[in-house]
């Protein structure tokens, strides 16, 4: 199949790039871009290793065809923050034990971000209904959600 | 209690900053110049002959540069299971398994793989193999698979038991000890097919250099050995072959102890073939049907009681579903009954087990490994007696439970427990006390309360060969470098073991880095599994860290002109005992006559001034360990909506002594984690087939896990009973935190509900057609 452009804002960069009209988003961001923040566990949007920001929303990014993302304004993992500048959520995951393996994690995270986008002030079960599509088998979520709280205080002490 | 630096506190884990920002490495991330992506033809039915095979189709498809069958691969037994590799005479390990055979035993085994420059190229060569079957009879239950009719399927198995082998573990006179018991409670419980499910599928990557030298990143818990495996699969000497974590892995849980299913010797044969770098990357439903599962099977448990409630006769009995190829089958009914049999203080016990071949996925490691599947029959019986003899079931537990010192099966000691405080801790938690006072008349959802204890082991001896070594280098700067070969799967051994390497060397945490899991630059370990890593890798660790510092005290001495005893070592600076760092000696009576005048030295500048005379301190450790007994109380309260069938944990009390926490916030994770996947294991997890073999669970929307959503309260509490032969004292607690959860979850449900179920998971269908049939 013949090849299209993409144009779309990625991390708050302007991005364009050829991709096959079947290409999933995922694929376009670990294999074209080489950002492999964004996990794959399943490829059918089950388990929520590739979520990413998409427009405000956390998506499954392997269930978006990629020429989806025309326009929009993506977020992935590596766009959030960095050991100069963590994001609240990074910070109380790396400090609470939310993290073992690690392959859930970027994606736990961008649930936890757009959670917080828009609410810093989540009830647990918000929290609980928000991670639901993001699949941990270490953790059993308690310190998941312990994080997901201690970052909406830090944000709502930042507001 | 003592207190230590960096040993028993809850420090950020080291991987922590490169797990949040996306940048740890894992197998399935990695990419190589000329790489090619690998895919796996696989059968689709349980049991066939292949007989033939026509691959010119796919090799002629632009953009296939390898296909690789059994003819043009090596035909070298193996076992996928890292066990090939220490099994101790007498005993020898079963090999079963071939890359590819002209034979396929179950939905999902190997047929063929094709190695292409894209995935999607791989995948549309995989429709263009021609493959002819004769189809052959299939059997998938364990007990059916014994009978004289059914089909052999190994043919040097005879009665499809792997190897012939049936484990017998005779202790005291069981026959005369049920003839002298008051109370004989039996019963046969059913238990299922569970997955690992851990999040990273089996993955590899592998590449074959022209001088003949083989590297392979990889999923695996176990380089080292899954090295042995490769050599063996490929004839190449070890010393030729590199297998490594690059460094991290998307969760274990047993699953790839030895090899990550098949994926490294498909991808060294498609290498070898395409003489170029191949990655292969299971499907998750490639995972859920071709990668091991926990042994499904039954279990029977026959206790016998004086009127006291001294338990004086136990029999158990297990037939566990091995499934298509013998991977731990042999190891798994062994740990079973070890461990059933180590819990109480019975003088009199039998334990009889085998696993037996089937036409299913094959059944391997996964946490707990045998003993989830001893506990919940035990402890369901446990209850039943203590009905019998109206006793509280808590306070039965209590006059039997294993004591330090008690004589038991085992060949290692029961060195500590700390389960009587474990019972206290959590019956408080969960309020024992309201047991049986928790319903109105009428209610149409039961709440109920329910126990469960156990124990578990700390490595893999004696079930197999355990030893383990550790490096440490002082640096030129008087920094530490650990190098290590077990894996970090999640479970934080990066972390942990640099913990104990600080504490010995009386350094900072930020003073010492580590290499792991990679089989070229650390020494020989059995790897990451068997609730080892800390207790047998951190005994290593330990080691090599005070030779290391003995030579550091020794230099020292020499150059601080005092006796090596007199010094100590700590926040890296090396000083007299008893004298204020920094300080002169002169007119103190640390002096004596002839001793230089400076008494302290930083690391950091003895480790120059050794390196400017021809010196490095390298502390080696290599240790054969001993084993330790972690123990464990669940408590849960459960409720049950008698119009839905439906089971809804309220809240899960895991209280567990493991010895030492050397990072407390780590253990706790730990536990959680296990908590969650008991919990799924008594009520929702099961991979069930239909009449031809095929997986009918083979997707996380199939295959009930739970989420975020379903978590209970979990309140996990630690115990540290001190162990005398773990490193700190600590045990081994990376499986425990599900093996009582089931019982403690199927006792409540019948507190709740009065029917005693001898098959998990409670499915609302199982549940709801109880309730009807209890109606009735």
């Amino acid at each position: 199949m013949s090849s299209k452009i993409l144009k779309f804002t990625l991390n708050g960069e302007p991005v364009e790039i050829a991709v096959s009209p079947e290409d999933m988003l995922v694929d376009v961001l670990r294999d074209k871009l080489e950002l492999t923040g964004t996990k794959k566990g399943c490829g059918k949007g089950e388990c929520g290793a590739c979520t990413i920001i998409m427009d405000g929303e956390a998506v499954n990014s392997c269930l978006v065809p990629a020429m989806k993302a025309m326009s929009a304004s993506v977020e992935t993992i590596e766009g959030i923050g960095g050991p100069e500048k963590f994001h609240p959520v990074q910070e109380t995951f790396m400090g609470l034990g939310a993290i073992q393996c690690g392959f859930c994690t970027p994606g736990m995270i961008m649930s936890s971000k757009a959670l917080l986008d828009k609410t810093t002030s989540p009830t647990s079960q918000e929290i609980k209904k928000a991670l639901a599509g993001n699949i941990c088998r270490c953790t059993g979520y308690v310190k998941i959600e312990e994080a997901v709280m201690a970052a909406a205080e830090k944000m709502r002490e930042k507001q | 209690m003592k207190e230590y630096n960096v040993v028993g506190h809850s420090v950020r884990r080291l991987d922590a900053v490169e797990k949040a920002t996306g940048t740890a490495g894992f197998t399935s991330d990695m990419k190589l110049p000329g790489m090619l992506y690998a895919k796996v033809l696989r059968s689709p039915y349980a049991h066939a002959r292949i007989l033939s095979i026509d691959t010119s189709e796919a090799e002629k498809l632009p953009g296939v540069k390898a296909v690789a069958t059994h003819k043009n691969t090596p035909r070298e037994l193996f076992n996928t299971s890292a066990t090939m590799t220490f099994t101790v005479p007498p005993m020898v390990p079963v090999l079963d398994q071939y890359i590819f055979d002209n034979v396929v035993r179950y939905v999902g085994d190997e047929v063929a793989a094709v190695a292409a420059v894209t995935e999607k190229i791989a995948e549309a060569a995989l429709k263009l193999i021609k493959v002819e079957y004769e189809l052959l009879p299939a059997v998938f239950d364990p007990l059916e698979a014994m009978t004289p009719e059914a089909p052999v399927i190994h043919e040097s198995h005879k009665k499809n038991i792997p190897g012939g082998e049936v484990i017998q573990i005779p202790y005291g006179d069981a026959e005369k000890g049920f003839a002298e018991s008051d109370l004989i409670i039996e019963k046969t419980f059913k238990v299922p097919v569970q997955k690992q499910a851990q999040m990273e599928t089996q993955a590899a990557v592998a590449q074959v250099g022209l001088d003949g030298k083989i590297t392979v990143w990889s999923t695996t818990q176990t380089p080292h050995p899954t090295k042995m495996i490769l050599a063996k699969i490929f004839s190449v000497p070890e010393s030729k072959i590199r297998v490594l974590n690059p460094p991290y892995i998307g969760g274990g849980f047993g699953v790839r102890i030895g090899l990550s299913a098949k994926a490294e010797p498909i991808a060294v044969a498609l290498s070898m073939l395409a003489k170029k770098p191949v990655k292969i990357v299971y499907t998750r439903k490639e995972d859920f049907i071709a990668s091991d599962t926990r042994h499904a099977g039954y279990v029977t448990v026959k206790l016998g009681a004086k009127k006291d409630g001294a338990f004086h006769a136990m029999y158990l009995k297990a037939i566990l579903n091995g499934g298509a190829y013998c991977s731990f089958s042999c190891e798994t009914p062994g740990v079973l009954g070890c461990m059933g049999m180590a819990v109480y203080r019975i003088p009199n016990q039998f334990y009889y087990g085998h696993s037996v071949y089937t036409n299913t996925t094959p059944s391997g490691a996964m946490r707990g490994f045998g003993n989830p599947q001893a506990m919940y029959p035990i402890e369901s019986v446990v209850d039943m007696m203590a009905e019998q003899l109206g006793m509280d079931p808590l306070e039965l537990r209590l006059k039997n439970i294993m004591q330090v010192g008690d004589p038991w099966p085992l060949p290692y000691k029961c060195s500590s427990t700390g389960l009587a405080e474990c019972i206290a801790k959590g019956a408080r938690s969960i309020g024992w006390e309201k047991r049986g006072k928790l319903n109105k008349p009428g209610a149409k959802k039961l709440r109920g309360i329910g126990m469960g204890v156990g124990t578990h082991c700390s490595n893999a001896w004696p079930w197999c060969g355990d030893y383990d070594n550790a490096y440490i280098t002082v640096q030129q700067d008087g920094s530490i470098h650990l190098a290590t070969g077990v894996p970090d799967m999640g479970t934080g051994t990066s972390t942990s073991l640099p913990q104990i390497a600080a504490e010995v060397m009386g350094v900072g945490l930020d003073k010492v880095s580590i290499t792991f899991a990679d089989s070229a630059s650390t020494p020989f370990t059995i790897g990451s599994h068997a609730s080892r890593t800390l207790y047998a890798a951190g005994t290593a660790v330990v080691e090599a860290a005070r030779d290391a510092r003995k030579q550091v005290l020794e230099y020292a001495g020499e150059f601080l002109k005092v006796a090596p005893e007199r010094l100590e070592l700590k926040d890296s600076v090396i000083y007299v005992t008893g004298q204020a760092v920094g300080n002169d000696c002169s007119g103190s009576g640390v002096c004596q006559t002839g001793e230089s005048e400076r008494k302290s030295i930083s690391l950091k500048e003895l480790a120059y001034n050794a390196h400017l005379r021809n010196k490095q301190f390298i502390g080696v450790g290599r240790i054969v360990p001993d084993n330790a007994p972690p123990w464990h109380a669940h408590f849960a309260e459960v409720e049950v909506d008698t119009e839905l069938g439906q089971i809804r944990v309220i809240k899960v009390a895991a209280v567990h002594d493991v010895g030492k926490a050397v990072n407390p916030m780590i253990v706790e994770g730990q536990i959680e984690g296990g908590v969650l996947m008991g919990i799924g294991y008594a009520l929702s997890e099961e991979i069930k087939y239909d009449e031809k073999g095929k997986q009918l669970h083979d997707s996380f929307h199939k295959y009930m896990l739970a989420t975020a959503d379903d978590t209970p309260e979990i309140d996990v509490m630690i115990v540290e009973s001190n162990d005398p032969t773990g490193p700190f004292g600590a045990k081994g607690v990376g499986e425990t935190g599900l093996v009582p959860t089931a019982a403690a979850i199927a006792n409540a449900v019948y507190d709740a509900t009065g029917i005693r179920f001898t098959e998990i998971p409670l499915t609302e269908e199982r549940v709801f057609r109880a309730l009807a049939e209890s109606r009735k």
